[in-house]
């Protein structure tokens, strides 16, 4: 077995799956959030916050070009494993699932792909084409970034849009993260997992810290 | 205390080439004693009689151990029972006046060949790959040369508790065969005797697994619930270990 067909196998591929995961969820996600729950303490604390990623640029290229290169691969090596599961299963007329199964892990492609539109949404909202003013930060010049997301969730269609794919983060980690420990070979087991538990636990928390920017923003 | 019960089956019917239906048969005066395989045959009997070709199925040793039979049964493998394979599911099991639906265990690996057959001999070929342990011919060795600690020789054992019936693959939403090849590399790389071919083995069996269109494992856990012999996850979690620790190196 060469190393390209190792990596191509069922099981390389989901190693890769898993592993452009996990490189999102530590390196974006998590400091994504820690950056977002700021918002919640007022508008000169979340201004400063942005204004100081603004000068670890270098660093936040990197990552930049980190999470482009683990979407990429996390994309092909998703929509790779679900065309190839779905030719192997063949048509089952009168087959049911037990209750093993859980929503989430019925979804993970649905999920996914909301998860990539809501990417591509949120960064023309908020990058792209995203308008701040200029204010002035203890002297230098800053941007208004905690106006601009106020300005951006005044629309309730928009609020809800936002809360909408937050559940599909939620839904998405709460089977990605117990998965990918027993993809690396770390026992998941099937009844009374710690794991499972643990899993869902952080899924859930996240997707909520995430959906509750927009509504604070709406009411403020 | 054994009574009679009368049952309706809808049965997939097919012939190689061909392609499948349901046909709707009467079971009568079935005993509850009796196993899932000889009402099969009380109707195949009936069938018979009127000139009915009967249907066919797979069977060996009706007790449990050959993975011979094997069906979807009102959609699961092997009837509902937990960790009963359909020779050993008994007609108890089910009510007076009951549908049941028989389709073959289906993957795209598993092409039916009549009826309720199909072949899996994918699953032999696996096997073929890396399924066994060379050794020196001649006498068998004295049993204490090689010390094997209880809790590997146990899940060793767990692991060889599989009997290749193919329901985890047709329950698993990917067609998957991971659960499957899972047991058999564990049974080795648990024990010092599979040691020799441990790294060669866990590539050739995957990448045959991969070769025949057996699909990615995703976690599902549904094999686990389907599996008559209770084969568990953990034997997942061991191949990926495996496969980490020698699928990369050439
Ligand atoms: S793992 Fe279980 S379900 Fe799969 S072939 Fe072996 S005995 Fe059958
Ligand atoms: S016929 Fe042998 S296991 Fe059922």
């Amino acid at each position: 077995m060469s190393i390209k067909t190792s990596i191509l196998s069922s099981i390389g591929q989901k190693l890769l799956l898993a592993t452009s995961g996990l490189i999102m969820f530590l390196l974006f996600l998590i400091p994504h959030m820690g950056g977002n729950i700021l918002f919640l303490f007022g508008k000169d604390l979340f201004n400063s916050y942005a204004h100081h990623l603004h000068k670890l640029v270098p660093i936040v290229i990197g990552i930049e070009v980190l999470m482009l290169v683990s979407i990429s691969v996390h994309m092909i090596m998703g929509i790779r494993v679900v065309l190839a599961n779905r030719k192997a299963s063949a048509k089952r007329l009168s087959q049911k699932s037990s209750k093993e199964r859980s929503l989430a892990a019925r979804l993970m492609p649905v999920s996914g792909g909301m998860i990539f539109i809501f990417i591509v949404k949120h960064l023309l909202d908020f990058t792209i084409a995203g308008e701040k003013a200029e204010i002035d930060m203890h002297g230098q010049t800053g941007y208004d970034v905690y106006g601009m997301v106020l300005d951006k969730f005044q629309d309730p269609v928009h609020v809800a849009f936002y809360v909408l794919f937050m559940v599909a983060v939620g839904l998405h980690l709460s089977h990605a993260l117990q998965s990918a420990l027993q993809t690396y070979g770390i026992y998941v087991p099937r009844e009374g997992s710690k794991i499972k538990v643990v899993s869902t636990v952080i899924a859930t928390l996240m997707a909520a810290t995430f959906a509750i920017i927009p509504i604070i923003a709406f009411t403020r | 205390m054994s009574k009679q019960i009368n049952l309706t089956l809808k049965v997939w019917r097919q012939s190689k080439g061909e392609a499948g239906r349901f046909e709707t048969y009467e079971a009568k005066n079935i005993d509850t004693d009796a196993s899932f395989l000889e009402m099969l045959d009380v109707v195949n009997d009936e069938l018979t009689v009127k000139g009915v070709e009967p249907i066919a199925f797979e069977h060996d040793c009706r007790e449990g151990i050959c993975g011979c039979c094997g069906a979807l049964v009102n959609g699961k493998t092997h009837g509902s029972h937990d960790r009963t394979t359909l020779c050993q599911l008994h007609m108890r099991h089910f009510e007076d006046g009951q549908e049941l639906v028989l389709e073959p265990f289906r993957a795209d690996a598993f092409p039916v060949l009549k009826d309720l057959i199909v072949d899996r001999s994918g699953l032999d070929e696996i096997i073929t790959e890396g399924g066994y342990v060379a050794v020196k011919t001649g006498n068998a060795p004295e049993a204490s040369t090689t010390p094997i600690k209880k809790e590997f020789a146990e899940a060793a054992m767990d692991a060889a508790e599989c009997i290749g019936c193919g329901a985890c693959v047709a329950s698993c939403p990917n067609g998957s065969a991971m659960l499957f090849t899972s047991a058999k590399v564990s049974q080795y790389a648990l024990l010092p005797q599979g040691h020799p071919e441990r790294a060669k083995r866990v590539k050739a069996m995957v990448s045959k697994m991969d070769e025949l269109g057996f699909g990615n494992c995703s976690n599902e856990y549904e094999c686990a619930v389907a599996c008559p012999k209770g084969i568990d996850v953990k034997n997942i979690a061991r191949l990926n270990r495996e496969f980490i620790k020698h699928g990369f190196k050439s």
